[in-house]
């Protein structure tokens, strides 16, 4: 390097590095098949432990653990009964896992999708019990639209906190579940109650505020290719629109986002009132697809769920519709695995936390080993370098 | 020269303390390639190189917060484990941080004792242990209030507290990093008479440090170190500025080279001698210090000699000065009053918050114009950072006005900034400049993302933001695997370039870069100087805060000094002197006006 | 005035599970440890603690085992937060979601084994009063404070200590400064992991202890969902208290006060009885709502530490 390069102001001073060249001459699609084989392995070994240690688990309170897992593995196949309830039980856990990630992507928990499903579930009730003289095309729009934007206002509360008076965003969408238990039940107790119902419940709603049913003996609910759709456009926006990647950035560094003209706060609100729409849209689903009606207690333990989901795709929305799947078949196992080798279901939440546990520590053993590898070559490079 | 082979000091039993090949490693980066330092009892011992050349990351691995890859510590005679700053406290080490680790909430006598054993029962006494921290505040003369809470002390006392930390539990072997940054003059001079009077009473000092002249002023030896090896070690009599010039950088063809890349190709001199004093109130040559400085830190983006400058003279010198900056102050003024070209940044008498609410940058007018760079000098921690924030349209003003183009921006939000063509390079990279998790490609398009160049109804144009992605890390010298590896795994430097890269590609009308050659190398800075020299050529203008003078004297073509909030002088870069902008930096002018320190 | 009295006598021991909770949660907080499994530790507490005492009689030496157990059981999910985030340095937040739903499964799950599916659910005796001699007969104060069950006596004494080991002690001073500034407190030679496993492990022992409580107080019986979001509550009210156990307990009363009103004013015809028991969490939103900028948190809640992260705190 003589002195005239150095100053040379139109060429870059370093020379430019050959990139990695191993990595480059293999062809685009095996490098990504490749990646996504490497992501793949760490989270296959994490499900293997989660299950062998559930395994033990069963194996300790005296039950056949093959009969077991023979029923929670293939209970959603082997009917399609079964596979119809695990579509059935993928639409709302979709939606709730999504109503956890996007507002995650964006570095906030919306620990609140059970209290948005629920207003949303009770104002499309409300929509399908008042509506019904309106045809179907008018009114099951209106349904679904009444749930989206109740769940869109519950989570706007929370976020309306957070933005105004910074309250932290996981304690108040938490709350407002609480909130909304009330709301069910002055819903189902006061406005539209079913008088014969043994608990609080609605009326039905109207046949026109239904989603048509698809398929033949047994049938599945069109909510089923709504959510199909939906989770499509989520991953189009996510990635492909400006405001998916403003989103991302925000999650990925808020103050480096804030100084390169992203609103942050108009990107947190967003993210977490979309969540909440979400949210609203299981609600009106499950009114106008499953149920028919509001009643207390339809959002089971799908806040949970969701959240499991949404750690375990950790942030993906692509892995959200597939981690919701699986344990969409995992939920519908395990009343089979009760029935077939007496292991209570609540077995299951143990089994769901389990690989989210082993999930996150695969994931910190494959970064471990990830950097030793890099700090390894660093050194050789270096030692290079230096007896150059 | 060397002092290994005589390596015996006052006492007869061998050195204090013994390093022998050190290696740490942090992911990638080799930061100690098989160091061996020593230290010798009731000496103070200068460890002196550039950024990254790995002082702090060995006397970190010393005090116990970095475990070595390998290597041995042999203290007193003893080897020794050290796993954690406990055990480095147990053996009698006591380190000063850059960053003072100290609880803000918590009292000076409570920051002292923390992590030492005092009674709690049946009464939390801490009488006991403020009486001890008074005795050694008196008779080190490190004045402190022992009764004050840390956070509301000035930079200055908070040093002391830290000192007293160490002394507290008793260290015989005191490291201070990097102390004098952020120190007026009279701060430092206190700080060394302090010094002195630790080693005197048999305490050994190892000062990390990359200013040369001060590390000639209070060390008794020298150990250079560089990119991660020790280069020399040195004892300061036999010693001079310019020989500790050349072991840090390196060659003096290199020296050389940049000297003739920046333009400073003053004649070399050899009259340089050593007239390093040994107590810090001797005058000095001022011209030997310059030219010894002067190649030093053209050398090195890292040696601020700029600061030194600041730092050394003393507020009697600075009078007779003062006469001819008032006179520079106004020239610069007469000559901002009729603009080369179009105005392209107007700031009229803005103050700025600081994080804490305070006032951070009081009264600011500034003015720049099409093709000029604007320089702001100053000592880190005088406003730069909300300055920048303000200039880049992040932070709002409490007062003032903003306008870009003669629009005024003021208070509107970041996006209108960008869009106005004003671009920010902010100074903490990881913390304000980059997606660590997202890929180089997701990092080059943020802020543009909303430019039709990238973008359409809201759609991103990934084909585009790719293509330019991969030509810009060619353009740059990034180097990665590609626009999809992710930006966490880039060396900083590599991070810094492809936080410019981001930057000029946006063509800007209005840069406005802080620190940006902090931690490149020689051949990237020279690299950035030209992409500046680029932009203002065609037609943009710049705000360059720096802290190193010289890029500012090499760039600049007027020089704004900021001290403690506030514009204290201005001057255009021909009548710009180095020793005169140091005293601005140092605050000399204004506490004469008014002491409005903290 | 009577009225009075019988509101704190119900308001008082209504404030045990949520001041257990919350001071468990200002623990571990003030080592920078944020747990969030309240609830699910809660649960596990609750069932535990009821299943122990059942299974050994359900008397009330029975009930003070059970404690003791639901305690050592949530103190080891406690250790498993301390070490997933201390040693492999995970997020908080997940860690405690994952802890939330473990916790609450294995409480449905553990009952569901030992107890199996019965048309009658199981009682144990729930805890007497033990009036202080003396003291119980001051007027006004003697019933409400001095005729409680003993875990309302330790409550107060827990706070109190609590209040005095932050406070007024060396280890205290240690404590708060790891979640102040743990990189301060590691150069001064305080481990930051020893510190932040006790004060994560103690606090959980607290909230599965608060937990256990619940049965014992009000009903005797275990069933899913007895925790009723009051370990978010607890959360709120660690960050209401300012993360000091004083206020803590204070705020703890108003929390518990909006319960017991919601549960009197279910008679009344005004408001729609459904709202009325969402006041205590309605009202928790609003008080966060004015506190929250206001109030102090550690420094460091939430965040790990990393001692060779170069680029941190």
């Amino acid at each position: 390097m003589t002195v005239r390069e150095v100053a040379s102001p139109t060429r870059p001073v370093t020379p430019p590095q050959t990139p990695e060249t191993s990595v480059g001459k293999r062809p685009a699609w095996l490098e990504t098949l490749g990646r996504w084989g490497a992501q793949a392995v760490p989270v296959v070994a994490a499900v293997a432990a989660a299950l062998l240690v559930s395994a033990l688990m069963i194996a300790a309170m005296g039950h056949d653990v093959v009969t077991a897992f023979d029923s929670l593995l293939t209970a959603s196949f082997d009917t399609q009964f079964g596979f119809v309830a695990t579509l059935h039980r993928w639409v709302p856990l979709t939606l709730f896992a999504l109503a956890f990630t996007i507002p995650l992507i964006a570095g906030r928990y919306n620990i609140g999708s059970e209290g948005q499903m629920l207003v949303g579930a009770a104002a499309a009730a409300g929509v399908g019990i008042s509506g019904s003289g309106l045809p179907a095309p008018v009114l099951l729009p209106l349904v679904l639209l009444a749930g989206i934007l109740a769940g869109l206002v519950w989570a706007g509360i929370a976020a309306w906190l957070l933005d105004q008076f910074g309250v932290n965003e996981i304690l108040s969408t938490v709350l407002l579940n609480f909130v909304s238990f009330g709301v069910v039940l002055y819903t189902a107790q006061h406005l539209w109650p079913d008088p014969v119902g043994g608990f609080p419940m609605t009326d039905h709603v109207a046949p026109a505020a239904q989603l048509p049913m698809l398929g033949s003996s047994p049938q599945f609910h069109s909510g089923v290719l709504l959510v199909l759709a939906v989770s499509i456009l989520v991953i189009l926006a996510i990635r492909y629109t400006v405001i998916g990647y403003e989103l991302r950035s925000v999650g990925a560094n808020p103050r480096a986002a804030l100084i390169h003209g992203v609103s942050v706060r108009s990107v947190a609100i967003g993210a977490l009132v979309v969540g909440g729409a979400l949210a609203g849209l299981a609600g009106s689903i499950e009114v106008a697809g499953v149920q028919g009606r509001l009643l207390e207690g339809m959002q089971s333990n799908y806040l949970q769920l969701g959240i499991i989901i949404g750690l375990i795709a950790r942030g993906s929305v692509v892995a959200v519709p597939l981690v919701a799947f699986g344990i969409s078949v995992l939920e519908i196992g395990a009343s089979a695995m009760q029935r077939s080798a007496e292991v209570p279901v609540q077995m299951v939440l143990i089994v769901e936390a389990l690989i989210l546990i082993f999930i996150l520590i695969a994931d910190i053993l494959a970064d471990r080993i990830t950097r030793r590898r890099a700090a390894r070559a660093a050194v050789v490079q270096k030692l290079k370098e230096s007896s150059a | 020269m060397t002092t290994k082979t005589q390596a015996v000091g006052p006492s007869s039993d061998g050195p204090l303390l013994q390093m022998s090949n050190v290696v740490k490693r942090f992911g990638t980066v080799v930061a100690l390639n098989g160091v061996d330092f020593s230290v010798d009892r009731g000496e103070v011992h200068g460890l002196l190189g550039g950024n990254g050349a790995g002082k702090t990351t060995l006397m970190n691995c010393l005090y116990g917060l970095y475990r070595p890859d390998s290597g041995s510590i042999v203290f007193e005679g003893k080897p020794l484990t050290i796993r954690a700053p406990r055990d480095a406290i147990r053996y009698g080490i006591g380190m000063v941080h850059q960053n003072f680790l100290q609880v803000d909430t918590y009292t000076v006598t409570e920051n002292i004792v923390l992590g030492t054993q005092v009674s709690s029962f049946p009464r939390f006494d801490l009488r006991a242990a403020r009486k001890k921290v008074m005795d050694l505040a008196e008779r080190y003369g490190l004045n402190v209030d022992p009764d004050k809470r840390v956070a509301d002390l000035p930079v200055g006392v908070r040093q002391r507290v830290e000192i007293l930390k160490a002394l507290y539990r008793d260290a015989r072997l005191l490291i201070l990093d990097e102390p004098t940054t952020n120190l007026t003059p009279q701060e430092v001079d206190a700080l060394f008479d302090s010094l002195r009077a630790i080693v005197d009473a048999g305490t050994s000092i190892i000062l990390i440090t990359h200013k040369i002249r001060e590390s000639m002023t209070v060390c008794d030896r020298l150990t250079v170190m560089r990119d991660g090896q020790r280069v020399e070690t040195l004892v300061r009599r036999e010693t001079t500025p310019r020989e500790l010039a050349n072991l840090m950088v390196g060659d003096q063809a290199v020296i050389e080279r940049v000297a003739v890349a920046v333009g400073e190709t003053e004649p070399e001199s050899d009259t340089v001698e050593d007239k390093a004093p040994k107590e810090p109130s001797t005058t000095k040559s001022a011209d030997a210090e310059s030219a010894s400085d002067d190649e030093a830190s053209a050398a090195t983006t890292d040696v601020e000699a700029a600061e030194e400058a600041g730092v050394e003279e003393k507020p009697a010198d600075a009078e007779p000065a003062s006469a001819d900056e008032t006179a520079a102050d106004t020239d610069a003024e007469a000559q901002q009053d009729a603009p080369a070209g179009p105005i392209r940044l107007r700031v009229e008498g803005i103050d700025v918050p600081g994080d804490q609410g305070a006032v951070a940058v009081h009264g600011c007018d500034l003015t720049v114009v099409s093709g000029q760079v604007l320089g702001i000098a100053g000592v880190a921690g005088n406003g730069q950072v909300e300055l920048a924030e303000a200039l880049a349209g992040v932070r709002r003003p409490s007062a003032g006005r903003l306008s870009v183009n003669g629009v005024d921006l003021t208070g509107r939000p970041v996006r209108d900034w960008l869009a106005a063509g004003v671009t920010y390079v902010p100074e903490d990279r990881h913390r304000d400049g980059i997606l660590t998790t997202a890929t180089i490609a997701d990092n080059l398009l943020l802020g543009s993302q909303r430019t039709s160049r990238f973008s359409r109804r809201g759609v991103v144009r990934w084909r585009a933001v790719r293509r330019t992605a991969s030509e810009l890390i060619t353009r740059y010298s990034v180097r990665a695997s590609g626009h999809s590896a992710v930006a966490g795994t880039l060396s900083g430097g590599n991070i810094q370039r492809v936080i410019l890269a981001r930057a000029f590609s946006r063509e800007p009308d209005v840069l406005i870069l802080h620190n940006p050659t902090r931690g490149l190398d020689i051949g990237s800075t020279q690299f950035v100087y030209d992409r500046i020299r680029e932009v203002t050529a065609s037609g943009a203008a710049v705000v360059l805060i720096s802290e190193d003078l010289d890029e500012l004297l090499y760039l600049a073509d007027h020089i704004v000094v900021l001290y403690n909030g506030r514009v204290v002088g201005r001057v255009p870069r021909q009548q710009a002197d180095r020793f005169q902008l140091g005293r601005l930096m140092a605050g000399a002018e204004a506490e004469g006006r008014e002491d409005d320190r903290p | 005035m009577n009225g009075v009295i019988n509101f704190l006598e119900l308001a008082i021991p209504g404030m045990v599970a949520f001041v257990l909770a919350a001071q468990g949660t200002m623990l571990g907080g003030r080592a920078g440890v944020f747990n969030v499994s309240q609830e699910g530790l809660m649960a596990l507490g609750a069932s535990v603690g009821f299943l122990v005492s059942y299974k050994l009689g359900g008397t009330f030496g029975t009930n003070m085992i059970g404690l003791a157990v639901a305690a050592a059981a949530a103190a080891a999910m406690g250790l498993i937060l301390a070490y997933t985030t201390t040693i492999l340095r995970l997020d908080q937040f997940v860690v405690g979601l994952a802890l939330f739903f473990a916790g609450i499964g294995l409480a449905s799950l553990l009952y569901r084994v030992v107890i199996g599916i019965v048309p009658q659910p199981p009682q144990i005796d729930t805890l007497d009063t033990i009036p202080i001699p003396l003291l119980s007969e001051i007027p006004l104060l003697g019933p409400t404070l001095f005729d409680q069950d003993i875990v309302v006596y330790f409550m107060f004494l827990l706070s109190g200590l609590l209040y005095w080991v932050l406070y007024r002690t060396n280890l205290g001073m240690k404590m708060r400064s790891v979640g102040e500034n743990p990189r301060a407190a590691d150069a001064a030679g305080i481990s930051v992991t020893k510190v932040r496993f006790w004060a994560t492990a103690l606090g959980a022992a607290l909230m599965g202890m608060g937990g256990a409580y619940l049965p014992m107080h009000f009903s005797g019986i275990y069933t899913d969902g007895i925790i009723a979001g009051r370990g978010w509550l607890a959360i709120a009210l660690a960050f209401v208290g300012g993360w000091r156990p004083q206020y803590v307990l204070l705020g703890a009363a108003f929390f518990a006060c909006m319960e017991i009103t919601a549960l009197e004013l279910q008679s009344s015809t005004v408001i729609p009885v459904e709202f009325i028991e969402t006041f205590p969490y309605v009202a928790a939103l609003v008080v966060m709502a004015f506190i929250f900028r206001r109030t102090q948190v550690p420094a460091f809640l939430g965040r790990n530490y990393d001692r060779e992260s170069r680029t941190a705190s």
